[in-house]
């Protein structure tokens, strides 16, 4: 019965990135791959791609797995299901890539958060300095992504990120719970 | 943000060899290049010759501009970039920075690619991103008509009272009864005391006629306050309606004026809470807080003095705990707001649940999901339990010793009291009076540790109210706009247009159109052909170039000539509440039933609502008969067509119709659009068969435009989507009569 059954995979699948199918490499500053895939008649061919994007599938849940490796039109060239199987010097350069195009400060203490007019206008601690930033209504600003994790977003666009709620000191938890 | 000016004269301090005049566009650079977390303190600077990038003092980069092919402005998430495109092909980052310098990055970027084009640069979006407010100098948040820190609440207040000015009267009437009652309501403590002094407790036989008097008279006062009050809530109710209809109508009327790029900055939720909900409460306050308020001063000020006159010792006495007793009061009210804010937000979260759970009841049951929708609903109201029993338990631990510590005072009160009239120093009547006093004098104090709170509330609805009447219209009507009687030309020259700075979606559109052209626009989604129709019926302003109609810019037209001359079919067809026929004549509201007929008729419409039982007085919308996806695009073609428009623009008007019934409505719309001007979107091919011309948009430019046969022969864009269209129907040749037209041309 399995065996006469066509599964998902068999239709389409996720062309998967990994140590023995493509290099990684760094030109310019930017990462590079040469992938080899087979064409349509069957042959294998290797395809070099001079600037690639990283973009995580899951930025909250796996922010270093299911890694989409696009082009400059954002078209999916394969996916990277875990960073840790390549080499040392090849996860350094994805992790420089992935620190570069996701930007959040990591939050250590909020200082003050103050409601005023339906914007919250907070003070914090990060690892980018003391930092002050602007909500559009706070509630849903502040996001619990997972058990510990918080991510922020302002007015502006920029994230920022608590990575443990409960690790807060106590002032600054009292003053984030009422929104969470 | 750091000036231009600051950051050129910066740069030419760390290089001797640039010359100010030289710098075009500095940039400020503020996270590493290289390593993502890093901030760093540099420039990025395109010069005249050159683009150069400092970073810590050290030059990095030094591009001769020749080798330029573009600069390209690039998102990242919490950050932004520029970049550079090289003509050999390579790519280069200039700078990166937060979020805050995204509007920056994408204008300046903008106009730097312009000057490799040999183009002037204009400095002009400057001014829309140095919004500081000229009193704090802190930088205004996107999208705000006022500096949230130093928003004078005064002139506020003032803005309201203007408002309210027709209305003065009943406002001041009602305050002076609201002081006029509070005094009279001092009256019956002090008759009391009479009344038990002389009379209940006298030593010598009263005289009844006297005692008499006194109880009249406090049936009197009675009488007299209820009286008033009547009266005072009449002028309420006057000056309150008033107020709040006034308020709803000035910002209902300035958000139907804003244009659909500003009301979509706002959630259709935000703008009926600023209509409905913050007026009330600016209604509230007019009418009930404010009177209150002067009347709970009024009291607390005559009371106490009555009190200090009357025994100072016993007034101090009273009075001293209750700084005290207001401070516990405001520390134990933010405590509990805590908690059961908390409760709150839980039952919110049970409810948005529910919501979701019955909307997407369909899905739940087709996918077999009852059981898990219900623990996760269980889940949730069981948290709620818990909150819910845990403050129960706090305040009815809590309280009562609390309402004991709080009425200490009286406990002393008494004693004092108490001993005086032992001791024969008072009297029975005068305890009597003096304990009312005392009670009255609570309730003052109470509603005043509430002021802070109500103030910032209504504050909060007032600001908010004016933060939408203040904001800037910007699709307007020039002063001397035309009223045209439109003839059907549309030209388009050089047109750019982005719904924000960071990309066009857009790109220097030229394009010819007369009376009796059927426009058929095909391309994949997202690519900008609807809003190429946005722009022709001008819901928002082209940022380059122009569109004409007739020869005439749209932006000197009137906006009412134009849309009324327009008939509108869009993708989403809204119905609004009320009958079939109100929904046809919407945009002509004096149609003849004859009209509405015949325009439902050539829509395919006719038929359909003639089998309902209540033909064209069945109800639709919310709570109405509903209405199948294709009877709903019916009847929304009915009311395009109704008020008989020049330009008729068709947004996939039939993609929810069988091919029979498209084929009808087509083929009834072409007698019609003989001498008229119509523009079509689809993604099915077909619906395009009467087209004169097809207009291939990609990204965001004209690619391709032709007949069909000319654009077949050439063999590009739409050659391609017509094959794609022809492989899909010999793939199902059960369905070819269904699927041959059916295809998606994305």
């Amino acid at each position: 019965m399995s065996d006469t059954r066509t599964a998902l995979r068999d239709v389409v699948s996720i062309v998967y990135i990994t140590p023995e199918n493509a290099a990684i490499g760094e030109k310019n500053n930017f990462l590079t791959l040469s992938l080899k895939t087979r064409n349509e008649s069957g042959e294998e061919e290797t395809k070099e791609y001079d600037r690639v994007f990283l973009h995580r599938a899951f930025p909250f849940d796996h922010p270093e797995a299911y890694i989409s490796v696009q082009d400059a039109d954002k078209n999916e060239i394969g996916m990277i299901a875990d960073l840790s199987v390549f080499p040392e010097d090849t996860v350094v350069l994805l992790r420089r890539e992935l620190a570069r195009k996701y930007y959040a400060p990591q939050l250590s203490a909020i200082i003050s958060l103050r409601d005023r007019y339906g914007y919250a206008y907070c003070t914090a601690a990060s690892d980018a300095g003391e930092i002050t930033f602007t909500l559009r209504d706070a509630a849903r600003s502040i996001l619990k992504v997972d058990e510990h994790r918080v991510v922020i977003t302002d007015i502006d666009g920029n994230r920022y990120e608590i990575p443990d709620i409960e690790k807060l000191d106590r002032k600054s938890f009292k003053k984030i719970e009422l929104y969470l | 943000m750091e000036k231009r000016q600051s950051l050129t004269g910066r740069l030419a301090a760390l290089d001797s060899s640039i010359r100010e005049e030289d710098v075009l566009l500095p940039l400020p650079h503020l996270l590493s290049a290289e390593i993502g977390r890093e901030s760093v303190d540099g420039i990025a600077a395109l010069l005249k010759e050159r683009t150069v990038v400092f970073v810590n003092g050290e030059k990095q980069l030094d591009i001769p501009n020749e080798e330029i092919e573009e600069f390209v402005f690039r998102m990242g998430i919490g950050c932004v970039f520029a970049d550079c495109r090289l003509k050999n092909g390579e790519h280069r980052i200039l700078a990166r920075a937060d979020m805050k310098y995204k509007d920056l990055y994408a204008a300046a970027l903008k106009q730097m690619s312009r000057y490799l084009k040999g183009e002037k640069i204009r400095y002009d979006y400057e001014e829309d991103l140095d919004r500081v407010c000229p009193k704090c100098g802190r930088p205004f948040r996107p999208g705000a008509t006022f500096c949230d820190h130093c928003v004078d609440k005064r002139k506020y207040l003032a803005r309201l009272w203007e408002i309210a000015k027709p209305y003065r009267f009943y406002i001041y009437a009602s305050v002076f009864l609201y002081i006029f009652i509070a005094i009279v309501n001092l009256v019956p403590p002090y008759l009391n005391r009479i009344l038990v002094d002389e009379y209940i407790q006298a030593e010598t036989k009263p005289l009844w006629q006297q005692f008499l008097l006194v109880i009249l008279s406090i049936l009197g006062v009675n009488l007299i306050t209820r009286l008033l009050s009547m009266v005072r809530s009449l002028t309420l109710i006057e000056a309150g309606n008033n107020v709040v209809v006034k308020l709803r109508e000035m910002v209902f009327g300035k958000i139907q004026m804003l244009s659909i790029s500003r009301i979509s900055k706002r959630t259709a939720g935000e703008l009926i809470n600023r209509v409905s909900s913050d007026t009330s409460t600016v209604q509230q306050f007019l009418t009930r807080e404010l009177g209150t308020t002067v009347e709970q001063l009024i009291t607390f000020l005559a009371v106490s003095v009555i009190l200090f006159v009357y025994d100072w010792k016993l007034a101090l006495l009273i009075l001293l705990p209750m700084p005290v007793v207001m401070f516990l009061h405001r520390r134990f009210w933010r405590y509990t707001h805590r908690r059961y804010n908390r409760q709150w937000t839980l039952n919110a979260k049970a409810n948005t649940v529910l919501h979701d759970i019955f909307s997407g009841i369909r899905v739940v049951k087709a996918f077999g999901m009852e059981k898990r929708e219900e623990a996760r609903y269980d889940e949730i109201i069981a948290a709620e339990r818990d909150t819910s029993i845990s403050n129960e338990r706090f305040w009815a631990l809590l309280f009562p010793p609390l309402n004991f510590l709080m009425g200490i005072g009286e406990f002393f009160l008494l004693y004092y009291v108490g001993s005086r009239i032992l001791g024969g120093e008072m009297t029975l009547g005068e305890m009597s009076q003096f304990s009312a006093y005392v009670s009255i004098i609570y309730g003052p104090l109470r509603w005043m540790s509430n002021i802070p709170r109500m103030l910032v509330r209504v504050m909060t609805s007032i600001v908010k109210i004016f933060d939408v009447v203040d904001e800037n219209i910007d699709v307007s009507d020039a002063e001397n706009a035309k009223e045209l009687d439109i003839r059907g030309d549309i030209t388009f020259e050089n047109v750019s247009f982005g719904y924000d700075n960071t990309a066009n979606v857009l790109k220097n559109i030229n394009l010819e159109i007369h009376p009796g052209d059927f426009i058929g626009i095909v391309g994949k989604s997202g690519v900008g052909k609807s809003t190429l129709i946005n722009l022709v019926m001008r819901l928002y302003d082209v940022d380059e170039g122009s569109i004409k109609i007739d020869g005439t810019d749209l932006r000197e037209i009137s906006q009412n000539s134009l849309r009324s001359q327009i008939g509108v079919v869009l993708q989403e067809t809204f119905l609004f509440a009320g009958t079939v026929y109100d929904n046809i004549a919407y945009a002509k509201p004096d149609a003849t039933r004859d009209e509405v007929m015949n325009a439902a008729k050539i829509a395919g419409a006719h038929p359909f609502i003639m089998k309902l039982p209540d033909a064209y007085n069945t109800k639709v919308g919310e709570n109405g008969h509903t209405l199948s996806g294709g009877e709903r695009q019916r009847v929304a073609i009915a009311r395009a067509l109704l008020h008989d428009p020049r330009i008729l623009i068709l947004d996939e008007a039939t993609a929810s119709l069988d091919t029979e019934t498209e084929k009808q409505i087509q083929d009834s719309l072409q007698k019609l659009t003989a001498d008229r001007t119509t523009l079509a979107i689809a993604h099915r091919l077909s619906t395009l068969r009467n087209a004169t011309k097809i207009l291939v948009l990609d990204k965001g430019t004209v690619a391709e435009m032709g007949t069909h046969e000319e654009l077949m022969k050439k063999q590009g864009i739409y050659f391609g989507l017509v094959m794609a269209q022809r492989q899909m129907s010999r793939m199902s040749p059960k369905n070819t009569a269904n699927t041959e037209e059916n295809t998606s041309a994305s």
